[in-house]
């Protein structure tokens, strides 16, 4: 069976997060994904790891094996007229452009969408940077912490009041933007000869989550009202139980709003009469109760392991669940089960698990295959076959350090 | 601008509620598709109930919480538990390119609406079903909200204060996420449609696409057996310092601030005035100031403290480091950055009332998105039932009146 994405071919000048997982998500679907690396030091990614042992490696990142699977990789020095030259024949042959440099980077480098539209009308270039290509932000340095926390969501939803708002404790704003780009970039060459050719997608990682996440629910009320909410550190403003309390071995995600929820989960408590008071009646009241009630509920969860209170709460109708560590959340049978862990062979790594395709398509399958390229490992293939560069120019190409 | 949108001629069922499935029908309405939303005043969808409401009238059309989600989409209102009413959602979806749900494994098949049924209708159809945890395994029947479902990712236990117990995200961050990435699954499979006829039903489990974000933490066990717990705001990878929020002047204000480079460590040296703590050794390559982040973090706090955030930023990014203001829900809507990108807009529902959106968060060159705001219970009605469907206004009048159409 084909992948379903068969038949695209995608360059991707990008290195870390945003612009690798877009890619990786067309390379995952059976597109042919080109990454270009810099010479001899490559993606940053290849230097920040993890690595095994804790052994910095350019060939061992645990972050650019699991962002780059199913790419070609080839190095190229974009900065050099040589290396530009060569970019733009490449160029001529993708149906997509994926990057995340720099506005202004791409402006110096003369790869900027003015530059390459000529080369390639039907060109859809997908542009991922924290702030985006417009706008005061656009030419100011940042990273994935910088967006996220420019987006609206940690002030509102995440953190103790008065205290410090937090992250993930993952790359949230470099896969909002990275997933964003994959969706509106596939509908872009999906469309494009009813759209009438190629275009630019400017997406900012901050953008995306101050819109599709703050903006759905805050922005008309605030708009409208005048007010807005903070942060509480312990959940739900507009209903309770909605927290996470401690348990005998880790952590629970509490969740009792509606009626039959929270007669669930005091049939599962043994119905202890705090829950027959007038102040825990209704998932609003509760809310404004929470400070009373949570130590009461803690008081249960501390006798019982995760593991038992989502088994008998998810019985008792209750959307309670465990929080997984992240050892528990990988090892789950249900995963097993579903092969969403899967085994790869890397040269230097050797037997290794990836994680699996994000969604299933029976008739297509998808998920990584092959495992993250070596550096400028498919120079070659690449070169000799797609631009019809001789072995002697390559070598010479290779001499001069452009490739 | 362009001919077309890239979507147009594609038709969309969506039965997602809540968020997610919305979401999912939004981008491909953004992007030029046909989207009716199904949904029903017998059981209305519980974001439509949520205040605050347009000019404080409570009623399910004027729920502004959602409506910035939800646009982008139409809606038919069918009562799905009356078998007519499950008919006349068979009809559309006969003469529709793309199903998508996000109910629980099972609920479409027991209105008669499951992936089999609708292949007998339209074989080339393209279903997306958005469950929790996907249409099997032990895990296919757990029940979450959008808020819980990231416990089961191990998201959660990385979230919280450095060293301190997992912290709840206090919204549902998941569901929007979801909804994107579930426009992208239909658009891989209606690119695999056009290529080879062939429609297909895809398996979407949440949990599974949320636990992607959690790769760079699943390789570390996998390739050291660590496990990860809450991270504050360090750096995943422990790959920069400082890297974290710091206080400003007044309440609740704040910036954040990354260096991963040296240059950009004497970039904040410089703004700092080269004060003399920063030169000690403890602090001279990045490798010892990621080991001594907590200290870093300390002194770094004293120093911000006295500014304005935004004025801070500015000063930091003259010096080329990263570094931004964390802004609040009001701040938004002020700020001249998301202003200049015009990131809200003010539009007119069809009842009347102004609102404020999100409008085309993704800036495109050559097609201009789609945007309108969230739908009415039922707005498209006439237009589906009459036009599309070709219900005669006899028959229409009477499935209304039976509140098949309700």
């Amino acid at each position: 069976m084909d992948g379903a994405l068969e038949g695209i071919r995608i360059l991707e000048l990008g290195q870390l997060v945003s612009a690798p997982y877009c890619g990786k998500l067309f390379a995952d679907y059976g597109a042919e994904v080109i990454k270009v690396e810099p010479p001899r030091t490559g993606d940053l990614s290849r230097q920040w790891g993890p690595f095994p042992q804790d052994q910095p490696h350019l060939e061992k990142s645990g972050l650019f094996f699991f962002m780059n699977t199913n790419k070609r990789g080839i190095t190229l020095d974009v900065t050099a007229a040589r290396g530009r030259d060569i970019f733009l024949r490449l160029v001529q042959q993708a149906d997509m452009l994926i990057e995340n440099n720099h506005p202004k980077q791409m402006r110096d480098w003369g790869l900027d969408y003015p530059s390459l539209s000529p080369v390639n009308p039907n060109l859809v270039m997908v542009s991922i940077t924290p702030y985006g290509q417009t706008g005061p932000y656009s030419d100011w340095n940042g990273c994935d912490l910088n967006a996220f926390h420019l987006s609206g969501a940690s002030s509102r939803y995440c953190g103790r009041p008065g205290d410090v708002p937090l992250e993930h404790g993952t790359f949230a704003a470099d896969f909002y933007g990275a997933t964003t780009a994959a969706a509106w970039g596939l509908a872009a060459v999906y469309g494009r000869r009813q759209a009438g050719g190629g275009q630019q997608l400017d997406v900012s990682c901050a953008e995306a989550i101050a819109a599709l996440f703050v903006g759905s629910q805050n922005i008309g009320a605030y708009a409208q009202d005048g007010k807005f909410d903070r942060r509480t550190g312990v959940g739900m403003s507009l209903g309770a139980p909605a927290t996470i309390l401690p348990c005998k071995d880790g952590h629970v995600w509490i969740l009792a709003l509606e009626p039959g929820q929270w007669n669930g989960l005091a049939r599962v408590m043994g119905n202890p009469e705090w829950m027959q008071l007038e102040m825990f009646q209704e998932m609003l009241v509760r809310a404004q109760n929470a400070d009373a009630m949570y130590p009461l509920i803690e008081q249960w969860t501390m006798e019982h392991t995760k593991r038992e209170i989502m088994d008998l709460c998810q019985a008792a109708g209750c959307p309670i669940t465990a929080v997984f560590t992240v050892a528990e959340a990988a090892e789950h049978p249900h995963l097993k089960e579903r092969g969403y862990i899967v085994d790869l062979e890397h040269p230097a790594l050797g037997k290794i698990r990836d994680l699996g395709a994000p969604f299933k398509l029976p008739e297509s399958p998808g998920g990584p295959t092959k495992p993250a390229p070596l550096l400028g490992q498919h120079n070659d293939e690449v070169y000799g076959t797609l631009l019809g560069m001789s072995s002697a120019e390559l070598q010479r190409l290779h001499r001069d350090g452009v490739i | 601008m362009a001919k077309a949108l890239p979507l147009k001629g594609i038709r969309v069922a969506n039965f997602g509620w809540v968020w997610a499935g919305p979401v999912t029908g939004q981008t491909l309405g953004f992007l030029g598709a046909e989207v009716y939303k199904i949904e029903s005043r017998a059981r209305i969808d519980l974001t439509r109930m949520l205040p605050p409401f347009a000019g404080g009238v409570r009623d399910p059309d004027r729920s502004i919480s959602n409506h910035a989600g939800w646009a982008g989409n139409g809606s038919v209102s069918l009562n799905l538990k009356k078998p007519e009413a499950q008919e006349l959602a068979r009809q559309l979806i006969a003469k529709s390119d793309v199903v998508v749900e996000n109910f629980g494994p099972g609920v479409m098949q027991e209105l008669h609406l499951g992936y089999e049924d609708l292949r007998a209708l339209k074989p080339d159809i393209v279903m997306s079903s958005m469950p929790a945890a996907g249409l099997y395994g032990p895990l296919k029947d757990v029940r979450t909200y959008g808020l819980s479902l990231s416990s089961i990712t191990g998201i959660d236990s990385l979230t919280g204060y450095f060293g301190g117990p997992p912290i709840p995200f206090e919204n549902a961050f998941a569901d929007p996420y979801n909804g994107v990435m579930g426009a992208f699954a239909v658009l891989v499979a209606l690119s695999y449609r056009d290529r080879t006829g062939k429609g297909q039903h895809i398996d979407y489990s949440q949990q599974e696409v949320v636990m992607q974000m959690v790769g760079p933490a699943f390789m570390d066990y996998e390739l050291n057996g660590r496990v990860a717990g809450p991270m504050g705001n360090r750096h995943p990878l422990a790959a920069a310092a400082p890297h974290g929020v710091f206080p400003c002047a007044g309440e609740d204000r704040w910036i954040s601030i990354a260096v991963a480079t040296d240059q950009e460590w004497r970039g904040l040296l410089t703004a700092m005035g080269n004060p003399e703590w920063a030169q000690t050794p403890e602090f001279a390559s990045p490798a010892v100031r990621v080991r001594n982040i907590s200290a870093l973090h300390e002194r770094l706090a004293e120093w911000t403290r006295a500014f304005n955030d935004y004025e801070l930023a500015q000063l930091l990014q003259r010096h080329g480091v990263a570094a931004a203001p964390v802004l609040n829900v009001a701040d938004l809507l002020h700020d001249p950055h998301y202003r200049a990108r015009g990131t809200f807009i003010e539009v007119t529902h069809p009842l009347g009332f102004q609102e404020t959106i999100y409008g085309a968060y993704v800036k495109t060159s050559r097609t201009e998105a789609n945007v309108h705001p969230g739908p009415s219970i039922g707005q498209d009605n006439d237009h589906v039932f009459k036009e599309l469907l070709g219900l005669s206004e006899e028959r229409y009048r009477q499935l209304i009146e039976k509140q098949v159409i309700y």
